[in-house]
């Protein structure tokens, strides 16, 4: 079966390699290093097998060769971090900028296999300066998405972000939220707070996904832009259930307050949303996993996604232990494939 | 008005009469008991993007808050979540309902 693994963090070879990318007035500035965060993962935050003389995932021919010819994986979604959101938002526009000029100039357009595909990454704090940068890239054949931090200040649903996500849907390009490296200007992790410890961190952080999901469709952006669709890169799928059925409730109950959603919220979802696997979400007891996938048609949402090279990397045979053939088919590859366009090369690459 | 086991509402809205069972598709809530208002309808070029419509014709569930227009016996939200209406008619002063 063909395999598109829609979530992979390349990296610099070393923090400074940024900088090569950046033009001179903003070369010299502090910027935070992308394992700056104060939650550490056991171990660190990346595979301790892929540490060598450079950062883990930094590479192409080792990631090629650790995807592709070891895991069986027949297409990647490159979507690298960026700084955190940076008090000097123009800055962090340039960021984004050097990063994508990175990603194209090592990544992308040295690979002649066509399996490597791309992130432009943009800085929502920057309205203007991101839709600059998705109109910069968006022709480019390999950029097939356009790359927003988890961290916000503002749920994504605010109508201050809307011409970032009008751009994105104008090029039919889906917007992949992730959580980003470096810790900028943000808030706490959790609703409650600072979590104590990693555990903690990385068990509630995914539920931000939610705030911006519930936002989107209530404040009626999915409504206003058909061509709209969002791609939660950190998993956070787990908790969709309870909390679709949730909003469904309220929204028969205060409907008159938002008149412009005329649909169950929970109708929204197979037309804008998707999920990337993460290991941390779904059943203990593979037992559970094939009805647990049924609930919300997650089956139609869920695209597999490594998180390579991240310390929590996951096989495909383990994000879809316990589900049926169907279901192992939308998720591996089917969903990805449909989602960004890329059925031809999928289809050309089966054995 | 008293009628079959929860009783029926019976409306006057702009001088016709209207009539819903007094139970909501919801819970079984007594229906008539809520406010009777008008709806929103989503309205773009308003500063709010809201515009009110139908005073008169919704009954509002005192439990949970479902939207039932009058006329029809439709949920605003779910049209499939209906709430029985019935045919009213006026006869020497007495109110007949038809099932």
């Amino acid at each position: 079966m063909s395999i598109i693994d829609a979530n992979v963090q390349p990296h610099f070879r070393y923090n400074a390699e940024i900088r090569r990318y950046l033009s001179a007035p903003h070369k010299l500035r502090s910027i935070p290093d992308v394992e700056q965060q104060w939650y550490q993962a056991p171990g660190g935050d990346y595979r301790q097998d892929l540490y060598g003389d450079h950062y883990p995932g930094s590479d192409p021919d080792t990631v090629a060769r650790h995807l592709f010819d070891e895991g069986g994986v027949d297409l990647a979604i490159l979507n690298p971090l960026t700084r955190g959101n940076i008090a000097d938002y123009l800055l962090n526009s340039r960021l984004c900028a050097a990063i994508n000029d990175w990603l194209l100039d090592r990544w992308l357009e040295p690979d002649t296999t066509g399996r490597f595909l791309g992130t432009i990454r943009v800085n929502p704090e920057d309205v203007k300066g991101a839709v600059a940068e998705i109109e910069r890239l968006a022709d480019h054949p390999k950029m097939v998405q356009v790359g927003v931090p988890l961290q916000s200040r503002e749920p994504y649903g605010k109508p201050m972000f809307e011409p970032i996500w009008e751009a994105a849907a104008a090029h039919g390009l889906p917007v992949a939220v992730h959580i980003n490296g470096g810790n900028g200007v943000d808030h706490a992790p959790t609703f409650a707070g600072h979590a104590f410890t990693y555990p903690g961190y990385a068990a509630f952080m995914p539920l931000n996904s939610f705030v911006h999901l519930a936002t989107l469709i209530i404040e009626g952006m999915f409504g206003r832009h058909q061509n709209l669709k969002f791609v939660f890169a950190d998993g956070g799928y787990d908790i969709l259930t309870p909390l679709m059925w949730r909003l469904d409730t309220f929204w028969m109950s205060m409907r008159d307050q938002t008149p412009w959603v005329d649909r169950y919220p929970s109708e929204y979802l197979p037309d804008h949303v998707r999920f990337c696997s993460s290991a941390f979400d779904g059943p203990t007891d593979d037992s559970h996993a094939e009805r647990w996938l049924n609930y919300t048609d997650k089956a139609d949402l869920l695209m597999y996604g490594s998180s390579y090279p991240h310390w929590s990397t996951s096989s495909p045979d383990t994000v879809v232990a316990g589900l049926n053939d169907v279901q192992r088919e939308k998720v591996l590859w089917r969903n990805a494939s449909d989602l960004y366009g890329v059925a031809s090369h999928v289809e050309g690459s089966r054995s | 008005m008293q009628a079959g086991k929860f009783g029926v509402g019976v409306y006057n809205i702009d001088g016709s009469l209207y009539a819903i069972a007094n139970y909501c598709s919801h819970e079984g809530a007594p229906l008539c008991a809520g406010y009777v208002r008008g709806t929103t309808e989503f309205a773009p070029e308003m500063p709010d993007q809201i515009r009110h419509v139908r005073e008169g014709q919704i009954a509002r569930c005192p439990w949970h808050q479902w939207e039932f227009d009058i006329t029809t016996g439709a949920n605003l939200a779910d049209p499939r979540k209906r709430v029985r209406t019935y045919e009213v008619d006026v006869s020497d002063g007495q109110v007949y309902l038809t099932a």
